[in-house]
């Protein structure tokens, strides 16, 4: 089996650090303390009990949850058994797959936002399953982006099926990895069903499984049911997933970042421990969904350099502790794709990408995660491209010094025409697809098209792309079926769009 | 306007809690009504903190602090208000309809209101429609604010409504809904009253709704 990497990139230059190696252990030594002094609340008896059985200290039973303190020869020994590398595959495996470990690094969309920017309207309105599959085809046009979630809740079904109806629309759309979300555990279930058929069985699925699920905690320190339900599930059936906190300085963490980065810590660790007491060698992916909130408008908010710090600074203690990493860039706080969309894209991808995140979602956000854009999502592929050439950085070999060419160049001449250039160029210098280097009179010529324009063109152009369908007809109708059953329990659910107007 | 009045301002609008309970002590001594001291010593404060907040010249945690402040007066003039039978802004109960955790917006919220001078009674998050119909009848609130973040649980809030509908008590409070997927259209499906789209709007809403 030939299996291509899907954008194999190492960052040779990881030079951007913020936090020093004492910085990281004081962090991670902190975390222990909060998390078998403080402790986290967990809602889910089944999860809390088997911690207890393990040797946490089960305190404050209450109806539905436990405060849960955990000492940390628990967490070393989970730590022992944790996978250090998770690798997610794309529909088709053999077409895509991610090696998510040390400083491998893969971009991907985001999910699940109520709004999408109208692609040929421009106006903000509910997302429906076209939006969600025609961003999937976006994904899959792009050479930048990675994998790929569901840009966009879809709402023209019953509520809590939602889900089902996503995966289908991006399996329509893109043949690369999938970060899934679930509504619940049965959401879970009917999806890894559908992965199943998607991948030829579920012997298939053990060997090379083609989606991974998005699990939140709930900041602060607490867990939910649901997502113990969730994480216990996937750790049971082998499934990756992601246990991303998502706190908020000031408001559900420390105004700190230091603070936010101990306490985001503790929660994936809790995470840690029980997936691995469900089950050794549970695949997972620890999270890094953090922000500052913004004290004018408490909004959460998706453009901030604090993010974009803590991203950072997260990474650096996941690497440390050897364990693939989830971060978040290109995201913006912007109303549509402008000015400031681009310059919060890229700086959040340039400091995810130069500190070496593994998997880096959220291209396409705009509005603070509530609206999809496909101008964001092409956009930042050219921009990810962009940052990428800085991370091939500057090798230096004989080769590369040239001195035998200048040499033969000498004082007065030049290189345009020279061997050396023709060979080498392609590659080491980059050459932009929507960032215009015309000069006046050409531009002029073009049209005099601003950057949103030519992104926005990029955009429609790939959307009225003919292509080939991804799956076989009978493969699809089996996976609508999945969906169309789910709605059948859930019928009562549905949503009226009219409803908003 | 008496100096301990606008002395009594002047703490709100600094956020300084820590002072507050003597000077109010001290205006209650000079012979003052707590509703004088309510409406012409701390209300001036929260209406100037409100003004500068939605001019972008002062932060959350301020406007908290000052929300706090007004609170430390508030429970030494309270039980007077109470006394003299002074209409108050009255109560807003408070919840994160069922199935929905996120609870940040529905606090802030919260706070904002009480700084406005109601008395907010939190159900916390993840509220049943029962539980929220068995606390209105039992705390008799003016107003109800619910918050959802998720589609998935914007119907919880349709779903309140009927259930107070049917329990006959629907139309004993004015009912405001909030929560980023929520839009004004949604509010006038669901028959709400009101929809606010950020915590100093909800507080506005609240004033109007008790006016
Ligand atoms: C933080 C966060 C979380 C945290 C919440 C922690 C907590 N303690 O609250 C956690 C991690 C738990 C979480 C979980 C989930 N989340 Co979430 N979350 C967010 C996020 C990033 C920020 C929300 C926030 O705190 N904003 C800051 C506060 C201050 O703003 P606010 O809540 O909007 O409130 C303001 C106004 O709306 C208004 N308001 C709010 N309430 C009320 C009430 C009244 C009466 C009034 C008048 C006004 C009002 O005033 C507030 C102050 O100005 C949003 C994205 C976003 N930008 O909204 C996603 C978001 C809401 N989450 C989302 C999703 C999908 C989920 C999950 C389902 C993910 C998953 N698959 O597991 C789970 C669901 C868990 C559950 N059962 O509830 C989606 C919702 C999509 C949808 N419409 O269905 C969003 C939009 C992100 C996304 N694109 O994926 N989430």
């Amino acid at each position: 089996m030939r299996v291509n990497k899907t954008n194999y990139l190492v960052n040779r230059t990881p030079t951007f650090e913020v936090l020093t190696e004492e910085e990281i252990e004081a962090i991670y030594y902190s975390a222990l303390t909060v998390l078998s002094e403080t402790g986290v609340r967990v809602y889910h008896k089944e999860g809390y009990d088997l911690l207890g059985q393990h040797g946490a200290n089960i305190e404050d039973v209450t109806e539905d949850s436990a405060l849960v303190k955990i000492p940390p020869e628990m967490v070393d020994i989970a730590l022992s058994t944790l996978p250090r590398k998770v690798v997610i595959y794309g529909a088709e495996p053999d077409q895509h797959k991610m090696e998510l470990y040390k400083n491998q690094i893969y971009f991907g969309a985001g999910s699940d936002t109520p709004f999408t920017i109208d692609p040929y309207t421009g106006e903000r309105r509910r997302a429906q399953y076209e939006d969600v599959k025609n961003f999937a085809r976006l994904a899959e046009a792009l050479p930048n982006l990675d994998f790929h979630m569901s840009l966009g809740i879809v709402q023209d079904v019953a509520v809590g099926t939602y889900d089902r109806w996503q995966y289908l629309a991006m399996l329509e759309g893109t043949n690369k990895p999938i970060n899934i979300t679930a509504v619940d555990k049965e959401g879970l279930e009917d999806q890894l069903e559908m992965a199943y058929i998607r991948v030829g069985g579920k012997e298939e699925w053990l060997k090379t499984p083609i989606f991974s699920l998005y699990i939140e905690p709930v900041s602060p320190l607490s867990h939910s049911v649901e997502v113990i339900d969730k994480l216990m599930f996937c750790a049971e059936k082998r499934i990756p997933f992601v246990y991303t906190p998502c706190p908020l300085a000031g408001a559900t963490a420390p105004a700190t970042l230091a603070g936010t980065a101990v306490q985001a810590l503790t929660e994936s660790l809790l995470g840690i421990v029980l997936s691995q007491l469900v089950r050794k060698g549970a695949p997972m992916i620890i999270g890094g969904l953090m922000s500052a909130m913004d004290m004018r408008t408490a909004v959460y908010s998706y453009g901030s350099p604090e993010m974009a710090l803590l991203s950072a600074a997260y990474t650096q203690i996941t690497k440390w502790l050897g364990v693939p990493e989830y971060e978040t860039a290109g995201c913006s706080d912007a109303k549509m794709y402008d000015e400031q969309a681009a310059m919060e894209a890229t700086m959040n991808i340039a400091s995810a990408a130069l500190v070496g995140g593994n998997m880096i979602h959220d291209v396409g956000y705009l509005e603070q995660g509530l609206t999809s854009s496909g101008e964001m999502m092409v956009a930042s592929d050219e921009i990810i491209d962009m940052v990428k050439r800085i991370l091939k950085g500057i090798p230096v070999d004989d080769d590369s010094k040239a001195l035998h060419v200048i040499e033969e160049v000498g004082p007065g001449g030049h290189y345009l025409a020279h061997d050396h250039t023709f060979e080498r160029f392609k590659g080491l210098i980059w050459s932009p697809k929507l960032v215009d280097r015309q000069n006046f009179e050409e531009w002029e010529a073009s049209g005099s098209k601003t950057h949103r324009e030519r992104v926005h063109e990029r955009v429609i152009e790939i959307l009225e792309q003919e292509e080939e369908p991804l799956m076989e007809e009978g493969m699809f109708n089996e996976l609508k079926r999945i969906c169309e059953l789910a709605d059948e329990k859930h019928k009562d659910e549905e949503l009226d769009l009219d409803m908003f107007g | 306007m008496s100096d301990i009045l606008s002395d009594i301002s002047t703490l709100v609008i600094e956020g300084n809690f820590e002072d507050m309970p003597d000077k109010t002590n001290a205006a209650v001594e000079e012979g003052l009504s707590a509703e004088e001291i309510l409406n012409n010593g701390l209300m001036p404060g929260m209406d100037h903190v409100g003004v500068e907040f939605k001019a972008g010249n002062m932060f959350v945690p301020e406007v908290l602090r000052s929300a706090k402040a007004m609170q430390a007066a508030m429970s030494i003039i309270r039980p007077m208000l109470a006394e003299t039978g002074t209409e108050t802004k009255g109560t807003i109960l408070l919840g994160t309809v069922a199935g929905d955790l996120h609870d940040i917006g529905k606090n802030l919220v919260g706070m904002m209101c009480e700084g406005a001078g109601f008395e907010i009674i939190d159900l916390g998050k993840d509220v049943e429609p029962e539980t929220f119909v068995e606390a209105v009848k039992e705390h008799k609130p003016r107003i109800l604010g619910m918050s959802a973040l998720l589609t998935t649980t914007m119907r919880a809030m349709e779903r309140t409504i009927k259930a107070l509908d049917e329990a006959g008590v629907r139309d004993t409070v004015k009912i405001m809904i909030g929560g980023a997927p929520v839009t004004q259209s949604f509010a006038d499906d669901i028959g709400a009253d009101g929809y606010a789209p950020n915590a100093a709007s909800a507080s506005d809403m609240a004033k109007q709704f008790a006016a």
